[in-house]
């Protein structure tokens, strides 16, 4: 046992490490796409800001080339303004060397007043060129840290089983490729008028015999009631002796349902079909116990020599024989062993129920698949598990039945209530005499499917199963052999 | 109080013991004080000599300790009082035995074994340690009493004890493997390991397994569980058993019965057994008629013992086969010492 334990968690291990892999591999995937994001970007923004370059830069050049050209202009005119004042001097040399004072003075003084007027020099001032816009470049640098907004989720269809009266799950996926930080909810009540034509439907037929439960579930089964097709049922249930709230279930779709429940307690269970009209009157209340685990027998899967009682929970073989015209041409009826199955509720879990025998009755008691061959007996195929009882006038006989092999065991009490319990975890199917809490023989298999209680006579005689209270603690308090 | 020298021991007791009969003799006022006076001077001398035995009688010497599946596998000697000789025994202690009080499962091995082959061939430590059971197994026979012919056969004899207490000469002072087994071992055991002395089971293999059902048989209500490998169930009926009990007990056959499990069996009355038996089927043993195992499980059909008896094909004699069922036989007394 240490040893399987030591390689499940080898097991474990060897999981986490790949998971591990996968992640560090995601995220090497995400970064890459995020360097080559950012550097796009980043190109996008430097081509943008050199194209700005070029342009601010052309700009200037036209600016200097302009200014330039104005200095060169003045420069000429200053140019100028100095020849023809050379030429005054000259002129007004001339005259002071003519000795004329008079005449010198007179010249001399409209002379000055143009020539200042005339080399006034225009300061050229370089203006202060205002920046190019680069708000854009701004607003793309920032773009670059920013996360894309992620698409729309989309909103996975109601399931059957998960809404209440006063609550209601709602499923929806996300694309793999978004981020998101939180999702926000909308909803609202929405009341529509049905139409004036329709009517709501009839209550579905609900039997006891047709439910079937275990500690930790109820698997509800009914009958539509209804000639034509409605679009959903509810199922409602109620804790029997609490006063606390109903629960239902909303939107099953099939005549069956599965429901998870407390250990140990008594519900009530109704249904009610649905369609556009509403939802129908509430179907009859059947209780349901979670206390160990309870099924009756397929009667449809009966050899037509079984007769089971009123109560559903013995069978008998009876010594005469039945007409051929009796012999149902069915799928599911046994043909050779006369063996019924019992209706298991699916749940992997742990299961006991206990088959009271008499002396001398040759029985086989065990588990199949709800597929096991019809026209084999219980044991020599691969789809069944057995204990046999054979009584010989000496003694008592015992064989422990898959695929046609048994170990060879002797048993000295013969046991008159067997105790059968199954362990889908553990794969193990273990035989007991119930009154001494005796371990008979264990099989150890992982049932791939789930399998159903099977129950024959093979010779005339009787068997009763009793189910629906606890396995008793030594059942599967140790792991057996 | 006078005061005088302190006496030796000896001296010192016999001088409370006069005092106690002076006392108890002369000025006691009345005769029911007498009485108690008397009484307790009993007791006293009682308690004084099982103290001693028990201090020099319960020393356990370490012959080895190797840690195994979590816990320790080791061999003690002592000197046994039944026995008349230093006996081994191998104990393994789980892991919970350094925490907490555990049951107690005794192992008997069979012909020509000591307390080795069980350790180191059975495999019987690593369901021991999951179940948290101390498992001791003992030797079979006295060692080393000079007897003469104790080592001439391997089926009588040293490593033959057959678990009786021998009546006939030269055996009767050592061969008592019975009481050694039922008495004396499980003592020493409560007394120096962490043991829960109400929670004992007996397994063994051949020989052994014949000493496990008659120590459960002959001791209803001792032991929380019983199984067996391939055990001589009818020791009257075989070669072995009536070599060994002819030897042993001498020729009259009414003193074989109360050692024969299947004879015990018929006569059984007490808490309810499930007795688990597992049985190679190619054993050379079974098809030589030493086992007889359909007797004992004819005569526990009839008397509504519960017995499992498995019959294992391809499987002999041997440790290997002890090996391959051994953790379902820890497991059937795990359910109930555990309970």
């Amino acid at each position: 046992n240490l040893q399987n334990q030591l390689q499940g968690k080898v097991a474990e291990m060897e999981n986490f490490a790949g998971h591990l892999e996968e992640i560090f591999l995601t995220v090497e995937e995400n970064f890459g796409r995020q360097e080559q994001n950012l550097e796009q970007h980043y190109n996008e923004v430097l081509q943008t800001l050199s194209q700005r370059y070029d342009d601010g830069a052309s700009a200037l050049q036209e600016e200097k080339k302009k200014k330039l050209e104005s200095l060169y202009a003045q420069l000429l005119l200053c140019g100028q303004a100095l020849d023809r004042s050379k030429d005054l001097i000259e002129t007004a040399q001339e005259v002071h060397r003519n000795q004329d004072r008079r005449l010198f003075l007179k010249v001399m003084k409209s002379f000055l007043s143009g020539f200042l007027i005339n080399t006034r020099v225009q300061p050229v001032l370089l203006e202060r060129t205002p920046l190019a816009d680069l708000s854009d470049v701004k607003t793309m640098m920032d773009s670059i840290n920013v996360v894309p907004a992620p698409s729309a989720p989309v909103i996975n269809p109601q399931t059957p089983n998960s809404a209440s009266q006063t609550s209601l799950r709602v499923c929806w996926s996300l694309f793999s490729d978004d981020t998101v930080e939180f999702y926000e909810l909308y909803y609202r009540p929405v009341l529509e008028e049905p139409p004036a034509d329709s009517s709501i439907p009839s209550p579905p037929v609900v039997r006891q015999r047709d439910s079937s439960s275990c500690p930790e579930a109820a698997l509800i089964r009914w009958e539509s009631g209804n000639a034509n097709p409605v679009d959903s049922y509810t199922v409602e249930l109620r804790e029997a002796g609490s006063d606390g709230a109903a629960e239902s279930m909303v939107a099953v779709p099939a005549c069956q349902c599965l429901v998870q429940l407390q250990a140990g307690r008594r519900y009530l269970v109704s249904v009610r079909a649905v369609n556009i009209g509403g939802p129908s009157d509430r179907s009859d209340v059947i209780t349901v116990s979670t206390t160990g685990t309870f099924f009756h027998l397929l009667e449809d899967t009966a050899h037509p020599c079984l007769s089971i009682s009123e109560d559903g929970f013995s069978v008998f073989y009876g010594d005469e024989e039945l007409p051929i015209s009796a012999m149902a041409l069915d799928d599911t009826t046994f043909t050779r062993c006369v063996a019924v199955l019992g209706d298991l509720i699916p749940v992997r879990g742990r299961h006991y129920w206990e088959v009271e025998v008499d002396e001398d009755t040759e029985f086989r008691v065990g588990v199949a698949y709800e597929d096991t061959e019809r026209n084999s007996y219980l044991g020599t195929n691969r789809t069944s598990w057995c204990m046999r009882h054979i009584r010989t006038p000496s003694r008592h006989k015992y064989e422990f039945l898959h695929d046609g092999w048994s170990p060879d065991l002797r048993i000295t009490v013969h046991p008159v209530r067997v105790g059968v319990a199954l362990d889908y975890e553990r794969g193990t199917l273990s035989f007991f005499n119930a009154d001494l809490e005796q371990n008979l023989h264990t099989f150890h298999c992982r049932f791939q499917a789930y399998v159903l209680p099977c129950f024959s006579l093979d010779n005339p005689g009787a068997l009763t199963v009793h189910n629906g209270s606890g396995a008793p603690e030594h059942v599967f308090a140790i792991t057996f052999y | 109080m006078r005061h005088r020298a302190r006496p030796s021991r000896r001296g010192r007791d016999s001088a409370i013991e006069k005092r106690l009969i002076r006392v108890a003799q002369g000025s006691a006022k009345s005769a029911r004080r007498r009485l108690y006076l008397v009484l307790i001077m009993k007791h006293y001398l009682v308690t004084k000599k099982l103290l001693c035995v028990c201090r020099s009688k319960m020393a356990l010497t370490q012959v080895s300790s190797n840690k195994c599946a979590g816990g320790f596998q080791k061999v003690f000697e002592h000197d046994s009082t039944e026995l008349k000789c230093k006996m081994k025994f191998a104990v393994y202690l789980p892991p919970k035995a350094e925490t907490d009080k555990c049951p107690v499962m005794y192992w008997l091995s069979g012909l020509t074994c000591t307390e080795q082959n069980f350790i180191t061939k059975a495999g019987s430590q690593l369901a021991a340690a999951e179940h948290g059971i101390i498992v001791v197994a003992p030797d079979t026979s006295p060692r080393g009493c000079n007897i003469e012919g104790e080592d001439e056969s391997w089926d009588f004899g040293a490593g033959a004890g057959f678990y009786v207490d021998a009546t006939q000469d030269p055996w009767k002072s050592n061969y008592r493997m019975y009481s050694y087994i039922t008495e004396e071992l499980p003592k020493l055991i409560i007394a120096n390991f962490p043991t829960n002395p109400d929670r004992m089971s007996i397994c063994g293999h051949s020989m052994g397994g014949h000493g496990a059902l008659i120590c459960a048989l002959k001791n209803p209500g001792k032991y929380k569980a019983v199984s067996a490998f391939a055990p001589i169930c009818n020791p009257i009926q075989c070669p072995w058993g009536q070599k060994a009990f002819s030897g042993y007990l001498g020729p009259d056959k009414s003193t074989w019965e109360p050692y024969d499990a299947t004879v015990l069996a018929a006569s059984y009355s007490g808490p309810q057994l499930d007795i688990l038996i597992d049985q190679g089927r190619d054993d050379q043993f079974l098809s030589a008629g030493q086992l007889l195992p359909d007797n004992l499980i004819s005569t526990c059909s009839e008397k509504k013992i519960p017995v499992v008896f498995r019959l294992q094909p391809g499987y002999d004699h041997s440790y290997f086969f002890i090996y391959s069922f051994m953790n379902d036989h820890i497991k059937h007394h795990a359910k109930y010492l555990n309970a």
